[in-house]
């Protein structure tokens, strides 16, 4: 069920050829200029800003960009759209777990997006700034890419599913995305953070979003970072089993 | 012999919301047998999707008990939701932006039907629904009279013994009504296949459904079949009358007159008051009757007296 979800969501956006036309030129733009910020700020810096080199800090930025834009960051709002208009009361009547078959679907929605943006970026970084400085590093981004993208999907589920209690999750949405935008080192390396924020950083969910792939793709080679975001991607498939299950249990005594 | 499917003992469920309690279903029992095309009926509010969704197991009763297909829904959720099928008029189960084909897939995915099995069950539902040429078009640009059709064959892909169906006619044209009830009469009587039915369609109950549970306040109020409800439940009857040569209204106790023209009567008779073969006498007489009709009353205005009575 999970791999036939996968597979068709992601025929589905390889199929919509306007979307990946979108898709490409949205990430051309905001890489390109997030990229050029940070080559400008470790230019001023003497060439090098927190331990990145100019073409380090690109393709940090490439890859955290590729991991933000492959994602329906309006995920939270879809789930909790669906929670209150009963939508997924009706998902209930088939025998697979609701929880399992929407991460499924949506994972396989943004795989397609995300090999869009590998590709874009592996024509856009050596002409902006060179081949990667570590080849292992850039290949061990690929497989973290595509686990920052389910680990943000899963926890965006936990997070949606404070909708079977409350109906207006706005709040909650604003500020899970400026959390995981800080956080999880999509703008900004997280070296770059205060000390103190940068050690908080490092033991939250959310640099398995964003900052592990870009750290690698920058030409960190340090595979234990994969095996850090399996770990926070099972942690974080318990909590959103855990709280989309109270979810549905509520759902099932109070109506929907 | 005949084999009850669903069953339901003083079934409650209490809604409490901002320190209000709302009795949506209260103290229902019923049975209901294999075969049977039921139509579970009631004004807005009266109750009848709490009950389909504590049939269908989405929803915990808060006192009673009820059994469908021998399962208790809201504890064998899983199990029972292979066997029964479910549509809902105003909630999609197939993927917008897939085909019905690709969405049947799924489907056949998420029920672990063998995928063989499955292509064949779509043909054969193709066929069934005379559907076969929407299969391969996206849903979102199908109109609500073909993705009924679709929406149909998705429910019924897993070949339910049940098939749960909350207003499903909701919003179709005229045609693509009478098309919807021919499928569901269809289904019934070559499939076997139990309908549990709600609508605020008279026709869809006149169409499709041999018997009627008429729940009101949460309550059943009436469950017969809806010929016999329609008999008994009223007593009135309707008399249309064309004579040869004009006559005059007649004034009689328990006779209404609802139409008079010229040598045409239409009456309306309270058998409680008087018997229509009373009335048939002293109306007739020994005039020459042209053509002479006796009604019973539409099935609307039956349903309308039980909600309001």
């Amino acid at each position: 069920m999970v791999l036939t979800a996968l597979t068709t969501a992601a025929r589905r956006n390889t199929a919509d050829r306007s979307s990946v036309l979108v898709n490409i030129v949205f990430y051309l733009i905001v890489a390109t200029v997030l990229s050029a910020l940070w080559r400008a700020a470790a230019e001023a810096n003497g060439g090098e800003i927190v331990g990145y080199s100019m073409v380090a800090v690109t393709w940090y930025a490439l890859a955290a960009e590729a991991a933000t834009v492959s994602l329906n960051m309006r995920m939270i709002e879809v789930v909790c759209d669906d929670i209150a208009s009963g939508a997924v009361a009706v998902e209930l009547l088939r025998p697979a777990s609701v929880l399992g078959l929407r991460i499924s679907w949506a994972v396989g929605a943004a795989l397609p997006r995300l090999g869009v943006c590998c590709l874009t970026a592996a024509v856009l970084g050596p002409i902006i700034a060179g081949p990667p400085t570590s080849a292992v590093g850039a290949a061990l981004a690929l497989p973290a890419l595509a686990l920052a993208i389910t680990c943000n999907l899963v926890a965006q589920h936990a997070v949606a599913s404070v909708a079977f209690w409350t109906r207006d999750v706005r709040a909650i949405w604003f500020v899970y995305q400026k959390i995981v935008f800080v956080l999880g080192g999509m703008i900004l390396p997280l070296q770059v953070l205060p000390d103190a924020l940068e050690r908080v950083a490092m033991v939250l969910p959310f640099m398995a979003m964003a900052y592990v792939p870009s750290r690698l793709a920058s030409g960190s080679v340090e595979p234990w970072l994969l095996g850090l975001q399996v770990v926070w991607l099972v942690a974080l498939l318990g909590v959103a089993r855990v709280a989309f299950g109270a979810g549905e249990r509520r759902l099932q005594v109070v109506g929907g | 012999m005949s084999e009850t499917v669903i069953a339901t003992r003083a079934l409650s469920k209490t809604f409490r919301t901002r320190g209000r309690t709302v009795e949506a279903v209260r103290d229902i029992t019923f049975e209901v047998e294999r075969g049977e095309r039921l139509a579970y009926i009631g004004p807005n509010g009266a109750g009848k999707s709490t009950s389909i969704k504590i049939l269908t197991g989405i929803l915990h009763p808060t006192d009673g008990d009820a059994h469908v297909l021998g399962h208790v829904p809201w504890r064998e959720r899983k199990q029972l939701t292979t066997r029964i099928g479910t549509l809902f008029g105003q909630r999609s189960q197939l993927w917008f932006e897939l085909t019905p084909r690709q969405s049947f897939r799924m489907l056949a995915a998420i029920y672990r039907l063998d995928a063989g099995a499955a292509e064949r069950r779509v043909a054969e539902l193709g066929e069934l629904l005379d559907a076969d040429d929407l299969f391969d078009v996206p849903a979102r640009t199908h109109s609500l009279g073909q993705r009924m059709r679709c929406e149909l064959a998705a429910c019924l892909l897993h070949e339910p013994e049940i098939v749960f169906l909350d207003e499903p006619t909701i919003g179709l044209d005229l045609l693509a009504k009478q098309r919807f009830r021919e499928l569901l009469v269809r289904l019934n009587r070559d499939a076997g296949v139990t309908i549990f039915l709600t609508s605020h369609d008279v026709a869809d109950i006149e169409h499709v459904a041999r018997r009627a549970i008429v729940i009101n306040h949460g309550s059943v109020i009436a469950d017969s079949d809806v010929a016999s409800m329609r008999r008994t439940l009223l007593s009135r009857k309707l008399i249309e009358v064309t004579f040869a040569d004009d006559v005059p209204a007649p004034e009689l106790s328990g006779v209404t007159v609802l139409a008079h023209s010229g040598a045409t009567l239409e009456l309306a008779v309270d058998t409680d008051v008087r018997s229509v073969r009373d009335v048939l006498d002293d109306v007739l007489g020994s005039r020459r009757v042209v053509d002479i009709t006796v009604l019973d009353p539409p099935l609307e205005e039956v349903i309308a007296e039980i909600y309001q009575s």
